[in-house]
């Protein structure tokens, strides 16, 4: 399950332009790298472009899924995926970098307008360096998806409770044998006693 | 139905709150100046402090008036029930958020003059900047307090008009419209625009019928357009229901635990009954062993004793016949 790149597109011009974009390309050959970038900032551009605003979408390509959701603002979140990794998990992932974007660079119209031709000045203009640490972090989703660890403790836990039960099973029959024996060690007590008394009674050895 | 009025309530306490921000902001304004006027001594000291105190009171000024067009919008959101709430929540949060830096940056200001200049501000006029701050927090904060309580009772309206509807309506509007409406109820935070666009159709499909074809096209467009977004709000549906299963099956095993360990104590005091005969009795036993042993020494003491006499005067008749 891997994630190999997360964009934040503008698309409310065409064509789409990538405001801010982090890659992962270190599982691809020395030489393919830098095609198959260019490859994830085509598809992610094409993607915002053909999604309205407030829609989600999941396309497949070849063994790649792309994951964007379009916000009304104007801005897109695109995140590139193998087949295995969870939509949901990456739909989370969208929802938060597009809300931290939002709120950093609430007026993108103003900030980048939309007949700026060179692609410099966007990135000068929206950086965001936390694209990568969530990369990097959410290459596992287990690790950084709350629904998920939620689901694993509760499964950890439940581990654990059924080994307790085996535990308070055992304790039960040790119990059992517990009680017999004071049962018999009793018994035998009573009848220790009852020896002592009559030694005591009757007869006087001389 | 009847939350109009609870609204008005609070549209209410809103513009009283408004009225007193003009006051103090032409007080503001008003002060430095005085100030200017007052202090003559020192024409080059005057215009130093005067020009920071000014520049303090412009920043002051500007963020009360941004509080003020906040609650501004406040009101309208009050007022306005449906139509573009979404997008009107969103510009308050973020005036909020700009304001929150805003004071912050003043205050980051203040610390810094206060630092710079040393001795020339005042004592008092330090503390008056530093009132001017905390008042213009507690302004703020008011502010989000109040919009917190607009946004719960806009929740508790909508679930009302929603379950008058569903009285009335047939159902067939109703499972069209179920889940886009769901979405603008149980996800707050989350703008999609079609969640703006059913209430209106609903409210057209109630009131005129010619428009139904139109109506039902453009439904069927938003519940094709919302259905990607439906199918991830499923997906997670599904996941917190099976958190919520299994959070059930973890209190019936917690349960059983408890009941396993509570049949053991029955076991456990039958131990405990059990060995506390066996003390009992062996302590009994012990004390007549003990009984026993006295007895046994004592009588051959006294044996030796009888013996003895006994000898002694077998011994004395024998010497004197």
């Amino acid at each position: 399950m891997k994630l190999f790149a997360i964009f934040v597109v503008r698309n409310k011009t065409q064509p789409a332009k990538a405001l801010a974009e982090a890659k992962d390309v270190s599982s691809f050959g020395f030489f393919q790298r830098s095609s198959v970038g260019e490859f994830m900032t085509f598809m992610a551009q094409t993607i915002a472009e053909r999604t309205k605003a407030g829609q989600r979408q999941s396309i497949e390509e070849s063994n790649y899924i792309g994951h964007v959701y379009a916000r009304t603002e104007g801005v897109a979140g695109v995140v590139i995926t193998d087949k295995d990794y969870p939509t949901r998990v990456a739909f989370g992932l969208l929802n938060k970098v597009l809300d931290e974007f939002t709120t950093r660079y609430p007026n993108i119209d103003r900030l980048v307008p939309s007949n700026s031709p060179s692609s410099s000045a966007t990135e000068q203009v929206c950086s965001y360096p936390e694209l990568q640490q969530y990369l990097v972090t959410y290459q596992d989703p287990k690790q950084a998806d709350t629904i998920m660890m939620v689901q694993r403790e509760l499964d950890e836990t439940k581990i654990i409770l059924h080994k307790t039960i085996e535990s308070v099973l055992e304790r039960g029959e040790k119990m059992e044998s517990l009680v017999e024996r004071s049962g018999e060690l009793s018994t035998q007590s009573r009848i220790f006693y009852k020896t002592a008394k009559k030694q005591n009674a009757c007869c006087v050895i001389s | 139905m009847d939350r109009s009025a609870e609204f008005f309530s609070t549209v209410e306490s809103l513009r009283s709150r408004a009225q007193p921000h003009i006051a103090p902001d032409t007080r503001r304004l008003i002060s430095p100046i005085e100030q200017q006027q007052s202090c003559g001594l020192a024409p080059g000291l005057n215009a130093a402090t005067a020009r920071p105190k000014s520049e303090f009171a412009l920043m002051a000024s500007l963020i009360n008036r941004d509080i003020l067009t906040t609650a501004g919008k406040l009101q309208k959101l009050a007022r306005r029930k449906y139509l573009s709430l979404d997008e009107l929540i969103f510009i308050i949060k973020q005036d909020i958020a700009k304001l929150n830096k805003q004071i912050a940056q003043l205050q980051l200001y203040l610390r810094e003059q206060g630092s710079k200049s040393g001795i020339s501000t005042g004592k008092q006029v330090q503390e008056h900047n530093i009132n001017v701050v905390l008042m213009l927090q507690s302004r703020l904060a008011a502010q989000t307090s109040a919009f917190k309580d607009v946004l719960e009772l806009r929740t508790e309206n909508m679930k009302a008009t929603k379950d008058r509807r569903e009285q009335f309506m047939f159902t067939t509007h109703q499972q069209a419209d179920a889940f886009p409406r769901d979405s603008p109820l149980y996800n707050f935070d989350r703008r999609p625009s079609s969640s703006t666009n059913p209430p209106r159709d609903v409210l057209s499909l109630d009131l005129s019928t010619p428009f139904q074809n139109l109506q039902q096209q453009q439904q069927q467009e938003q519940v094709q357009l919302a259905d990607s977004s439906n199918q991830y709000l499923e997906s997670r549906s599904t996941a917190i229901e099976s958190i919520e299963s299994t959070l059930q099956e973890l209190g019936g095993i917690f349960q059983q635990l408890a009941q396993m360990v509570s049949e053991q104590r029955d076991m456990v005091q039958r131990i405990d009954a059990n060995t506390e005969d066996i003390e009992a009795n062996v302590t009994g036993a012990q004390t007549e062993l003990l009984k026993y042993y006295k007895y046994v020494s004592s009588n051959r003491w006294l044996m030796v004793k009888v013996f003895a006499v006994l000898v002694s005067s077998a011994v004395t008749m024998s010497v004197l016949s």
